[in-house]
């Protein structure tokens, strides 16, 4: 074998050695890619506080991605209250930074000037079980909202929703809500209702307003302006 | 002497093609650990579904198709591992992005599952999940977060939803 032949395999050993070393990591990438997740969102002494799902037996705490290990969890242990008060006061400050955070930039998105905000209210829901709502301002839809029957028990049970929250120029505009949901014998029921209103300097309310009407057994539709 | 270096090239030629392929196949997930998009769709038994609703809990988001092979296998799988860990928090939601929802509904009743089995004709939460093959299946932890994700379902995938919903689980 001469020289130039010795150099060609001494290359292909190489390249061969390469190769199989990019496969491995290759193969390997997806579930470090999965753990890496794991640590950066789940505290490390979560797995060894949290109390074990039912039919987890013992090999799930030596799966992957639980960082901690028995052996280790009594080591951690004195540390443990002083370190959890000062993350539950972490843990307040972000709550309040991301409420400040929250309305300032409604205030920033949402100007009082041009704000419109709708809501949505039930009262009874004998005759009507509501399943979506539609909403257009100056015939162009701005939103279309399912409703869950968790959500509709909600309502029912007096909550009210923004459905929406936009800006508006001032001057006369007009809302039209379409409600669609199962009528008074459980048949598939639309109805629509509409406004026209005026936008002043100043923020508009409206709310959507649905309602039994008991001498006709069925639902009725209004919109009503929070002046 | 001349056959020996030719299969000693197409060895290595082969071995580093099998490398580009294993690193190139399967590009990082952009939603991994991020939070998931809420969404609402309808169910095939008429009523409307709300991600945000389960929070608190393990989530499964398997998205599927009638003529994809390995979805029936899949949504097995998640059936029967709802069945066991329900009562420890895991929910799933199957997301069918078929055109055709009468197809949908008769591969649903072939395939009954032990969750909510979703509509989505017009391919809006599968756009926002990003989902580029079928099945596509996303493991969401307590707090909301998309912590797994498999692009496909194998022989093997069995043992890996359950190691990793164990681990979400436990947290």
């Amino acid at each position: 074998m001469n020289r130039s032949n010795k150099i060609w395999t001494a290359w292909l050993v190489i390249l061969a050695i390469a190769a199989m070393a990019a496969t491995h990591v290759a193969m390997a990438a997806e579930p470090a890619k999965s753990l890496s997740g794991t640590d950066a969102l789940a505290p490390a002494p979560a797995a060894a506080t949290a109390p074990a799902a039912p039919g987890a037996d013992a090999t799930a705490a030596g799966t992957p991605g639980e960082p901690a290990t028995d052996a280790q969890a009594p080591v951690a242990a004195p540390d443990t209250r002083a370190l959890d008060e000062e993350i539950q006061s972490i843990k307040k400050d972000v709550v309040d930074l991301n409420r400040d955070l929250f309305v300032l930039e409604e205030e920033l998105l949402f100007p009082a000037n041009t704000q419109v905000a709708v809501f949505l209210s039930m009262d009874v829901g004998e005759f009507f079980a509501l399943d979506t709502v539609e909403l257009r301002v100056d015939d162009k839809q701005v939103t279309k909202y399912l409703y869950t029957p968790r959500e509709a028990e909600a309502l029912l049970k007096g909550g009210v929703q923004r459905l929406y929250l936009g800006n508006l120029r001032v001057g006369n505009h007009e809302l039209v809500a379409l409600f669609t949901g199962k009528g008074p014998n459980g048949q598939d029921y639309s109805r629509g209702a509409q406004l026209k209103f005026e936008k002043a300097v100043g923020a508009k309310y409206l709310e959507l307003k649905i309602s039994d009407r008991q001498r006709k057994r069925q639902p009725e539709f209004e919109i009503k302006d929070w002046e | 002497m001349q056959n020996r270096w030719n299969s000693l090239f197409l060895l290595a030629a082969v071995l580093l093609g099998a490398a580009w392929t294993a690193t190139a196949a399967d590009p990082a997930y952009r939603l991994l650990g991020k939070t998931a998009p809420d969404f609402a769709l309808r169910g095939t038994s008429g009523a409307n579904f709300r991600l945000s609703e389960h929070r608190g809990d393990v989530v499964a988001v398997a998205f599927w198709g009638s003529r994809c092979g390995t979805c029936g296998a899949q949504l097995g799988t998640l059936s029967r591992l709802v069945d066991t860990y329900q009562s420890a928090g895991l929910a799933a939601l199957a997301v069918n992005v078929d055109d055709d929802q009468s197809a949908a509904a008769s591969f649903a009743v072939a395939h009954p599952v032990s969750f909510p089995v979703l509509l989505d004709p017009g391919k809006t939460v599968a756009r926002q999940y990003r989902v580029d093959n079928l099945p596509m299946l996303l493991l969401i932890d307590r707090s909301g977060a998309i912590r797994y994700v498999h692009r496909n379902h194998r022989s093997g995938s069995d043992a890996q939803y359950l190691e990793q919903i164990r681990v979400l689980l436990d947290e």
